[in-house]
């Protein structure tokens, strides 16, 4: 009783992060919330668990149940990456935009600098 | 030309590429056009050497990657009304005499996009064999993904009018930009036409060009940028 406590509380926890990934990325929030809500139910019928591990030749439930985890953490790290990716992609935008800027101000301080000759006259 | 365009702007992304970025930008200044080189935070003095030979450099604080590189270009020629774009290898594998025909081939009325193809004409020189391959395979997986039916893809040598310039918007920082080119020209729906161009190979192009590993990053790449907004 207290594992399956536990586990659905990290499971609900795992909703909640697929709640808020789908915004972004919505295919890891469709997956990770279809996984936790599989987990959810493997965890309060394991004989579920376990008649879909042996159809599926895996052996026990709670191998089954693993599994679901691991297919979780790995569409974590997905989201993980992607939004590294998305970091990356302001980055982008943001060195993008003070690169120009500067050219922008270069190219306008030497249109308003006086010829090298008058300067050298002064 | 026929005088239709009256501001083009030539783009040269460039890392690291301050032994050959003079003669590029001298020849395409000589050739009579505005130069942007975009200086994706190099670590040599491209950025100087680029200057010096007459371009207007746009500096990247940090190196962010050819296709970052050549959309900057893009905003900074669209941001001085640039009504035509020519995208241009820093390299020097590249002749700055292929610019006119690109932009007569966009002087047609109703087309937005010239994309330079080494295999019209057979137009290579020096192409290793295991390019070669890399190219077809890149060429079979374009014409899959995107439907248009390009003879060449991968090739730095492109022009577009400014309409088609502001079609595209490149996310993709590295070398799948390339092919990130072609989809949004099929997205966009505006037409375009392929331009015979000559690429001299040279061992210095070749030691900067694409490797076969390169491939599946590409891949990895495109794949990546479809799962998110």
């Amino acid at each position: 009783m207290i594992a399956q406590l536990l586990l659905t509380a990290f499971l609900a926890l795992v909703l909640v992060y697929a709640w808020s990934a789908h915004r972004t990325v919505p295919i890891i929030g469709l997956l990770a919330g279809g996984a936790a809500l599989a987990g959810l139910y493997f965890v309060w019928v394991p004989e579920h668990a376990t008649a879909l591990a042996a159809f599926a030749g895996i052996g026990r439930g709670s191998d089954l149940i693993v599994y679901t985890w691991v297919v979780i953490s790995l569409l974590i790290m997905l989201n993980l990456h992607i939004k590294l990716r998305l970091q990356l992609d302001m980055i982008t935008r943001l060195a993008r935009a003070v690169a120009i800027d500067r050219a922008k101000d270069m190219l306008g301080r030497k249109a308003e600098a006086p010829p090298i000759e008058l300067q050298a006259k002064k | 030309m026929t005088g239709l365009i009256r501001n083009p702007w030539v783009v040269v992304a460039a890392y690291n590429e301050a032994p050959v970025v003079g003669t590029v930008v001298s020849g395409i200044r000589r050739a009579g056009y505005a130069v942007v080189v975009v200086d994706d935070g190099s670590g040599d003095r491209t950025g100087d050497v680029a200057l010096l030979a007459g371009a207007v450099v746009v500096r990247h604080p940090i190196n962010l990657g050819q296709g970052a590189a050549l959309q900057t270009g893009i905003e900074y020629a669209l941001e001085q009304r640039a009504d035509a774009l020519v995208t241009f290898d820093a390299d020097g594998q590249h002749s700055p005499a292929a610019i006119a025909a690109l932009l007569a081939a966009i002087e047609q009325p109703g087309i937005d996009f010239a994309l330079g193809s080494r295999f019209l004409t057979g137009a290579t020189a020096n192409l290793p064999v295991s390019r070669r391959i890399l190219l077809s395979a890149a060429l079979w997986f374009t014409r899959a993904s995107t439907g248009l039916p390009v003879t060449d893809t991968h090739n730095g040598l492109r022009a577009m009018t400014a309409r088609g310039a502001r079609a595209i918007s490149l996310r993709q920082n590295r070398m799948a930009h390339a092919s990130e080119i072609l989809h949004q020209i099929a997205q966009s729906r505006l037409r375009f036409v392929e331009v015979p161009v000559n690429i001299e190979y040279s061992a210095y192009s070749l030691g900067k060009g694409q490797r076969i590993t390169d491939a599946l990053t590409i891949l990895i790449d495109l794949f990546a940028r479809r799962l998110y907004r």
